[in-house]
């Protein structure tokens, strides 16, 4: 223990501390992402409004507008999700992996609309990979909600993806928007 | 950015002016963080390249929810909250497509022209045993040591009970201890 005593342990540590220089491009790749968007968020409060606006008018429109506005709040962040991972379309469906970093978790299952909110045995059960869950589904292509249920009972929204417009049975539940490859 | 009196605008001020629709004041704090979080991203993931990729995406992440950032004070652990967060996925991701630790080759190529060989050589051999060690072992062992955090930090950021991190922390070690001893008498 004397040769890997303290001073040792502090010769790692002091390596470990040595500062790491990113290139500088970093930044300006990151506010290249992070002006994307900024421009589609000031884009999406236009078109809210617009949308609200259109709604005090026409009612019936109501529906379909919110259901825009969701769509157009997610593309882009489906789009910079790095493990939406997207293969050939097939029939309108298009691969798509849920994740949930839960490392206390003993299950995680993904209930939506797509799967009929998990009624009967239709729920996605995710495998465990070192506390991050996941599963790949085939979706329709379209608007979704969707939400992780732990453990069997405790139904949370995906962290990383926006909160759709209303909530389903009253739970918290994420928007997903799935684009048709094929088109 | 410096203030009216020299001074360094505060995350909270850099926040604020953020969800006002300053974007530019967000590049300051990607600025101020981006460094400091590679370190991390680098030593956990064990390239640049991955660290990097990491990296952006924590700093997205952050700037899309930033309005949930409870304590804007506090922007810069909970950023790396969202980084070491990333990070475990994304050695998830790896450990899926079957990818083994590959050793910062440009940290150690610049490590080589500013210390002397012996130095770097020591590098790569720690590298390379931190390189061994479990996610959840390398994890805790950057977070105590590397990152100086104190264990209820480390179990706000990572959801692990205290006991289950210093277990971590203490294989980790000993775990080192066993795989530079065969470098050296090897």
């Amino acid at each position: 223990m004397a040769d890997w005593g303290r001073t040792t342990l502090e010769l790692i540590v002091e390596e470990l501390q040595q500062p790491v220089k990113l290139d500088a491009s970093f930044e300006r790749r990151v506010m290249v992402r992070v002006r994307r968007l900024y421009a589609t968020q000031r884009k999406h409060r236009g078109r809210w409004f617009g949308a609200a606006a259109a709604m005090v008018e026409r009612p019936a429109w109501a529906a379909a507008l919110a259901a825009g506005v969701v769509a157009i709040a997610t593309i882009g962040i489906l789009r910079v999700r790095p493990w939406a991972d997207r293969a050939v379309a097939a029939n309108g469906r298009e691969p798509v992996q849920f994740v949930l970093v839960a490392p206390s978790a003993h299950s995680v299952a993904v209930v939506g609309d797509f799967n009929n909110w998990g009624l009967g045995d239709s729920a996605l059960v995710a495998t465990n990979h070192q506390g991050v869950w996941s599963v790949t589904a085939s979706v329709p292509a379209g608007v979704h909600r969707y939400a992780f249920v732990v453990n069997g009972k405790q139904w949370v929204a995906d962290p990383t993806a926006p909160r759709s417009s209303g909530d389903d049975f009253g739970m918290p539940s994420s928007a997903l928007v799935v684009e048709d490859s094929v088109k | 950015m410096l203030g009216l009196e020299g001074m360094e605008s505060s995350d909270a001020a850099l926040v604020a002016r953020v969800l006002h629709g300053d974007v530019n004041a967000y590049g300051e704090l990607v600025s101020r963080y981006r460094d400091r979080y590679a370190r991390y991203a680098v030593h956990m993931l064990g390239n640049r390249e991955d660290a990097e990729e990491a990296l952006q995406d924590a700093f997205t992440r952050a700037y899309r929810s930033l309005a949930r950032c409870e304590d804007p004070e506090r922007f810069g652990a909970w950023l790396f909250r969202i980084l070491v967060n990333r990070c475990r996925t994304s050695g998830a991701r790896r450990v899926r497509r079957g990818q083994t630790f590959v050793h910062d080759e440009g940290a150690l190529m610049n490590a080589s022209q500013e210390h002397p060989a012996e130095q770097t050589m020591w590098r790569e051999e720690i590298e390379r045993a931190v390189g061994e060690l479990s996610p959840d072992q390398r994890e805790a062992f950057l977070l105590k040591y590397v990152e100086e955090l104190g264990y209820d930090e480390m179990s706000e950021i990572t959801g692990v009970g205290v006991s289950a991190l210093k277990m971590r922390v203490m294989r980790a070690c000993d775990r080192l201890r066993t795989l530079l001893r065969e470098v050296h008498s090897g």
